[in-house]
């Protein structure tokens, strides 16, 4: 028991140069504080190509959608959009399934599975960037395209990756909207999934560098883990809430179930009005919250978007009509999407629901 | 010769394993093909492990709960010794696996010399290594692991995957110990009446530190070959392992109010959950379907075995 005392307290010493809550280690690139559009940097294709795969111009393809997890709303919005996308092209069978806890082991199995069963494309949102990666790997080698949306694995595991909007975009909006509610010497705290979710992760080291540069009278207390659980999301708003007392203005959601779930906390606690909620959620789960004044702003992309585009970029990279270097893809209603980053293609700008157009959304 | 003595719980795994690999071969032709097989040994390895020394541990009448968080404490730890203490790589699997065994230890002397239920004790440890290994890795992952350390995960040996050598080494040495040798019997014995077992002169609480240790020691040493095998650390990992590895022992036959199971039935009862996991998925069956008719399987063994063993023959 000492042993193992000792060795967590000497092991935690290690990392205990900050008192780190959340973000990852990797370098930030806050834009900039008024509305200046950032001039992304040219960067050479950085995805993996799969191995001698076969002629599948113009022919029918079977495509899984593996997303983190199923049976949450935003999950079923973006597999809504890739079937959409699906029926569209017509030649192309998507099937969406997925863990049913967001687990880098069942996840990795399930993927294992299907390339097993030889499907001629792969769709995934991953639970761990590194980890999925030994097995994105060998789908390349077995000559299946693989496009990631969502969340991104590393570069090299897939081919393309569809990024709903660039962390610190989504970060600005966070931040520049609380600020907005709180006022620019205010106090808050996030609710997150966990410290390692990637997505999770960026933004909020993106959000830290964005607010140290712009907002600088903003006090980031902490930030707790959530899961992506219903229940223990309210619970650890909850006890934010009572934790900080008055100290706390604003409580920051960075997913689609802790964010309802900090805002009926916030309800509960009759704290409407003076701790501000925004964060990232699907417009159904906020309505509620936003028509009874207790949310201003929920930031988001269109998940549906998000499916529909990534099965558009599947369907053109099988076909051969999305190669390395190139610069843009068409993306049916959406249009041409651009590629950033060597090999991602951007969604657009995040959105950011408010009382008066969140009425007109409906996923 | 007493047919009955046929009708055996582990006779009756076996031919539904047949079965099972029957059916769902008819299902699907990527299904029973060399690869896919070995492939799912790998998949399987990690779970087979912590459940062959289970087996041990539910057959003296006890459980142990904390086996996921082992392997995640131990995940955790074999990073932070060699990427943030700068040790050696096989320094650093060297003191996982001792830390891994340490925490069955202290497991085994809650147990032992305080008297909890293990099904208590082990929960609350359950609870104390994840939060220890959340603790320690401040949830920053440990990647960039060395080459020649993925051949435990992702390579092979003489054409089969490298764990699933590991795994029949110690499913050999478990079935030995627990069929042939005095700490077997006396595992068997303490789990059917631990106080005549006291009488009898038997070390109780000697074996059964013994065997919470080898619990942790399993626990850690999956904990390596999961590494090796994502090629990453997450503090997260194994979590909900410890039901998959209870889930295996006891379809297999071993009674969990113990004195009764064998490994041989653990093994089966492991390959059949993989059967079904894989099979089902390869005929096109979604994830939480799968699930689903894996509880119907469950139920329906465990009815079967009750069924023709009814007269009580144990």
């Amino acid at each position: 028991m000492t042993v193992l005392t000792t060795l967590a307290l000497t092991t935690s010493l290690v990392h205990a140069q900050t008192a780190w809550t959340g973000g990852d280690d990797l370098p930030n690139n806050p834009l900039a504080c008024d509305a200046t559009a950032a001039t992304p940097a040219a960067m050479p294709y950085d995805g993996g190509v799969p191995t001698n795969p076969p002629d599948r111009k113009g022919k029918e393809i079977t495509v899984v959608d593996v997303p983190k997890l199923i049976g949450i709303g935003y999950f079923d919005a973006t597999s809504k959009g890739i079937a959409e996308a699906a029926k569209e092209i017509g030649t192309m069978k998507a099937t969406t399934d997925g863990p049913t806890k967001a687990n880098i082991d069942d996840q990795i199995t399930l993927i294992d599975n299907y390339i097993t069963s030889g499907v001629d494309g792969i769709l995934f949102a991953a639970n761990d960037p590194v980890a999925i990666a030994p097995v994105l790997k060998k789908a390349l080698a077995a000559g299946i395209n693989v496009v990631g949306y969502d969340a991104n694995s590393e570069p090299d595991a897939r081919q393309w990756f569809v990024n709903q909007a660039e962390f610190n975009g989504i970060a600005k909006s966070m931040i520049d909207s609380l600020a907005a509610e709180t006022g620019p010497d205010a106090s808050f705290a996030i609710v997150t999934s966990t410290f390692t979710t990637p997505n999770q992760a960026r933004w909020i080291s993106e959000m830290g560098a964005y607010a140290a540069k712009c907002h600088p009278g903003l006090k980031w207390l902490e930030t707790v883990e959530a899961q992506e659980d219903n229940i223990l999301s309210f619970n650890q708003a909850n006890t934010l809430i009572n934790k900080y007392g008055d100290d706390l203005k604003g409580i920051l959601g960075m997913t689609s179930v802790a964010t309802p779930a900090a805002a009926d906390a916030v309800t509960q606690a009759g704290k409407c009005g003076s701790v501000a909620v925004v964060g990232l959620a699907t417009p159904n789960a906020m309505k509620p919250y936003v028509e009874a004044d207790c949310v201003k702003s929920v930031v988001l992309w269109n998940p549906v978007d998000l499916g529909y585009a990534a099965a558009y970029v599947i369907r053109a990279a099988a076909d051969g009509t999305l190669q390395p270097g190139a610069t843009s893809v068409a993306a049916g209603k959406l249009g041409n999407l651009s590629v950033i980053n060597g090999s991602e293609i951007l969604l657009g700008a995040p959105f950011v629901f408010t009382k008066d157009n969140i009425g007109d959304f409906n996923f | 010769m007493n047919w009955r003595k046929l009708i055996r719980h582990e006779t009756i795994l076996a031919v539904l394993v047949v079965v099972a690999l029957i059916i769902l071969g008819n299902q699907s032709d990527k299904f029973l093909t060399v690869d896919n097989l070995l492939n799912q040994g790998r998949l399987m390895t990690e779970v087979g492990l912590i459940a062959i020394i289970m087996t041990f541990v539910i057959v003296t009448g006890g459980i142990d709960l904390s086996v996921g968080s082992i392997l995640g404490l131990v995940a955790i730890l074999l990073g932070v010794f060699w990427k943030d203490l700068g040790l050696p790589l096989p320094v650093a699997i060297a003191l996982g696996l001792l830390v891994g065994t340490l925490a069955g230890a202290v497991n085994g002397l809650i147990i032992t010399r305080f008297r909890v239920p293990p099904l208590i004790a082990t929960l609350a440890t359950l609870a104390l290594y994840r939060g220890i290994a959340e603790g320690i890795s401040q949830a920053r992952s440990v990647r960039g692991y060395p080459d020649w350390f993925f051949v435990l995960g992702q390579g092979q040996v003489l054409g089969v995957p490298t764990q699933l050598w590991i795994l029949g080494i110690v499913a050999l040495l478990a079935t030995i110990v627990l069929a042939y040798t005095t700490w077997g019997r006396a595992a068997y014995a303490i789990g059917s009446n631990e106080t005549a077992a006291r009488f009898s002169g038997l070390k109780v609480d000697l074996t059964k530190l013994a065997i919470y240790s080898a619990s942790g020691f399993a626990a850690a040493l999956a904990a390596v070959i999961f590494v090796s095998r994502v090629s990453t650390t997450r503090s997260d990992m194994g979590t909900g392992l410890e039901l998959d590895a209870i889930t295996a022992v006891v379809l297999g036959g071993t009674s969990i109010f113990g004195g009764r199971g064998t490994i041989i039935g653990t093994l089966l009862g492991l390959v059949l959950i993989q059967t079904l996991k894989n099979g089902l998925s390869l005929a096109g069956i979604k994830s939480d379907g799968t699930i689903v008719l894996i509880g119907a399987a469950l139920i329906l063994t465990i009815l079967l075995t009750n069924i023709f063993q009814r007269n009580g023959n144990r």
